[in-house]
């Protein structure tokens, strides 16, 4: 029963071919943030994302809610940036623990870096998490870090087309924070203007305006972001 | 280097097109790489075409084309049903703003697709595995 084989079609080394797939490039990020998140509520905690230009004011904001919510809640900050432990240094003045990532390159935070800056932290002791993100109004948006909310905050100073310019930060936006309104007459910029033009692109981003020098609108961020104590 | 988003994006590519060479034993050179990417992805096509020259170095990336093919997301009206491709709205600041609320009745409407960054073929010139 030796008989001829059945023909092997072999290749002959170079050809040209296509391979179809189906490979999500950013679904490593998105399986981090995942796990982050996990890790997160098997602790308890509630974590919010801080999201804005620099200079806009979220170390300020931030700091004003942290000042306020301490009294009932276990806060810890994780603070993106760049480069510099500024931001750690004005938010650990409130007394709390505070884990500075610096993304040396990037311009952003991803999974990644709150996964590691997670493992810094004593997670049973904590039931709030605010994140910094890195100043930005573009790239933070396309990689999400496994919070729960995400506040953005913009400034009147960033000028009265900040908003229309740069919308893809608000689409995932829980709150939006109008800050430095006592800027807005010597600005021109009409604080109502901007909260219509959010409002636009996503009307359910509940908006309240802030003055963080004067420590005004606080209280209202907080609700915002579904707090009751403040 | 630039501080761009899509210099990470472009580093995500290279790492998975160099784990899908090696799981699959693929020998030979990598001639294109065929993307979907949403609309509603803040990526600029000529940045990320640009990082990933810079990144896609070695015998097998060396070379390679970035093929990109945009894909729209569909905005999904809960209160009258209204179904369409998300459209941007031009304003009178001359800007495309885009919206999330019905352009017929200004509820705000549910989004869907428009966020893919995904490869969906390669073409390359070499020896097939055998499978």
């Amino acid at each position: 029963m030796m008989g001829k084989q059945t023909d092997v079609i072999t290749s002959s080394g170079d050809e040209v071919f296509d391979i179809e797939l189906e490979a999500d490039i950013l679904k490593a990020n998105r399986e981090l943030a995942l796990e982050n998140h996990a890790k997160l509520k098997q602790n308890g905690i509630t974590a919010i994302d801080v999201m804005g230009s620099v200079g806009s004011g979220k170390t300020s904001i931030i700091k004003a809610m942290v000042s306020v919510l301490k009294k009932n809640h276990r806060i810890a900050v994780i603070e993106g940036d760049v480069t510099t432990t500024i931001d750690a240094d004005i938010i650990a003045a409130e007394g709390i623990p505070t884990v500075q990532v610096n993304t040396g390159k990037e311009c952003h935070l991803d999974a990644n870096l709150i996964k590691k800056a997670l493992t810094r932290m004593r997670l049973s002791e904590l039931d709030l998490i605010f994140i910094e993100n890195v100043g930005n109004l573009i790239c933070p948006a396309e990689f999400p870090l496994g919070s729960d909310k995400r506040l953005v905050v913009i400034s009147v100073t960033e000028g009265p087309y900040m908003v229309v310019k740069h919308p893809m930060m608000f689409y995932e936006a829980d709150s939006v924070a109008i800050n430095k309104v006592d800027l807005a007459d010597a600005m021109g910029v009409k604080p109502s203007k901007l909260h219509e033009d959010i409002s636009r692109i996503n009307p359910e981003a509940k908006v309240v305006s802030t003055d963080c020098r004067n420590n005004l609108g606080i209280t209202e961020v907080i609700r915002s972001l579904g707090f009751t104590d403040a | 280097m630039d501080l761009m988003h899509e210099f990470s994006i472009a580093s995500s590519l290279v790492d998975t097109l160099m784990e899908f060479a090696e799981k699959d034993d693929l020998k030979g050179k990598l001639l294109e790489v065929h993307l979907r990417i949403g609309k509603l992805r803040a990526i600029s096509i000529e940045q990320l075409k640009f990082s990933y020259k810079v990144l896609a170095k070695g015998q097998f990336l060396n070379g390679s084309k970035l093929i990109v093919e945009e894909t729209p997301a569909i905005i999904h009206c809960p209160e009258c049903g209204l179904k369409k491709d998300f459209e941007l709205v031009d304003d009178s600041y001359h800007f495309g703003l885009p919206t999330l609320s019905c352009p017929r009745c200004d509820a705000p409407v549910n989004l869907e697709g428009g966020d893919a960054v995904v490869i969906t073929k390669v073409r390359i010139r070499g020896t097939r595995s055998k499978k």
